[in-house]
């Protein structure tokens, strides 16, 4: 059977979903659900085919939700909540990763205020990791301007105890014992101290190069590859330093895509948008932007970009004037194939059997 | 007990609970005995009541009858209001 692509669109008044047909031509809305309700992120399980929504309600208050039949119905989680004695309560949800394929029914979540969550039951109930919130780095964690989120989870293609983990504003992380311990993981080739954070924007693992990270930081865009222990900076070609939004190709392991901002005005100005690219681990960037219009001072957050898993590679961003944009040749061109839709806050390309 | 909109949602689509209590505090504490998936829905981890959420006795706001202390008596019916706010 034709693979096909489904898209899951969070925005600040709901989740809409885009179901292309086997070209990824013609491309049908559904939706909003939970509007007018903010989601940040929501994600497909290609190991089951369950879908997740990160619903950051006010109505009932903050919650994760699952369905098992493609996005016709959902369930309520039981919430990621934190300890009796903690002072801390659950108030989003930044981020929902399905786990290593050698763990099937494990899935992780990243929470405001920033903590991890893991889930033994695909979803149904989640337990907080406490290394990480016994570490003792976690009093030097600031809040970023979209709070203190945790929002990156970074599961290596080949061993499930490897991951890391990026903090809006903590820093990265890295576990090689599946989250037993923790280590501060924020040396580069400039700066040799792993304790000395900035604030993460995205941090992504190749799924299937074991090692390979790619990571989107506030003024930064680092590349590591496998056996490295540092983040080699890779920003210079890119018209600014800052930006949300990060994809790795995810066969070629040489290739990633970020879309920059202006690091005030926080859209695509006066540059224009455009996904920039790069072949060769970041020593350079090109600006795709065949179809994308003209100098627009569109912005994209830190979730609004994903890449599909066919052959040519989708990709597709989101944008807060509520378009979404799709290449279905890696970049080369653009067509929008929504629009109108609420602030788009996240973007998932779901690749379906 | 009336439940209106998300709520009904969130108790399975229940639209109605008979029970019996003396305050408010108690008639939630009912509520999600019989609908545990209401607990989450109502209240944080450290047992504050979410914002949001608007808890009328008859036609009184319960915020000015003691909020979960506000008194019950037989008949009364509550009904529990994903709240609008903003402008």
């Amino acid at each position: 059977m034709a693979k096909k692509v489904t898209l899951l669109v969070g925005t600040k008044k709901g989740l809409f979903i885009l179901r292309g047909d086997g070209e990824r031509k013609k491309w049908d809305l559904e939706g909003p659900q939970w509007s007018p309700m903010p989601l940040h992120h929501a994600a497909y399980d290609s190991r089951d085919g369950s879908m997740y929504a990160a619903v950051n309600a006010s109505w009932g208050g903050p919650r994760i939700e699952y369905s098992r039949d493609m996005g016709k119905t959902w369930t309520v989680s039981q919430n990621p909540s934190f300890p009796e004695g903690s002072d801390r309560t659950f108030r989003q949800t930044w981020h929902i990763e399905p786990g290593h394929v050698s763990q099937p029914n494990v899935l992780w979540a990243g929470i405001e205020p920033a903590a991890l969550f893991r889930s033994e039951d695909r979803g149904v109930t989640w337990t907080l990791n406490k290394a990480l919130d016994d570490h003792p780095s976690r009093a030097k964690w600031t809040p970023g301007f979209g709070g203190l989120g945790l929002h990156s989870i970074a599961i290596d293609a080949k061993d499930p105890n490897k991951m890391n983990i990026g903090v809006s504003a903590g820093g990265a992380y890295k576990t090689t014992d599946g989250g037993k311990t923790w280590e501060q993981d924020n040396a580069t080739n400039q700066s040799e101290r792993p304790d000395v954070f900035t604030c993460i924007h995205k941090l992504l693992a190749h799924p299937e190069e074991p090692g390979l990270r790619f990571m989107r930081v506030h003024e930064e865009v680092y590349w590591r590859d496998p056996g490295e222990t540092t983040w080699r900076f890779i920003t210079p070609g890119l018209p600014t330093n800052f930006g949300f939004s990060a994809a790795i190709h995810p066969r070629d392991r040489s290739t990633a895509y970020v879309i920059p901002l202006d690091g005030m005005r926080r859209t695509a100005s006066p540059f224009g948008i455009g996904v920039y690219r790069t072949r060769d681990k970041g020593k350079t960037w090109d600006k795709l932007e065949k179809g994308l219009p003209q100098g627009a001072p569109m912005e994209t957050l830190r979730e609004g970009m994903h890449n599909d898993r066919l052959d040519p590679m989708g990709l597709y961003f989101g944008t807060a004037n509520g378009d979404v944009w799709a290449s279905r040749d890696e970049g080369e061109s653009w067509t929008r194939i929504a629009q109108y839709l609420p602030y788009i806050t996240s973007v998932h390309a779901a690749t379906i059997e | 007990m009336l439940l209106h909109g998300a709520f009904r949602g969130f108790a399975g689509g229940a639209r109605d609970v008979t029970l019996d209590a003396a305050t408010l505090g108690e008639a939630l504490d009912a509520l999600v005995q019989a609908h545990p998936s209401l607990s989450e829905r109502l209240w944080d981890e450290r047992g504050k009541l979410r914002p949001h959420l608007a808890l009328f006795v008859n036609e009184e706001d319960a915020r000015l009858l003691g909020w979960q202390d506000a008194p019950l008596k037989e008949g009364d019916i509550v009904h529990v209001i994903p709240a609008l706010s903003g402008g």
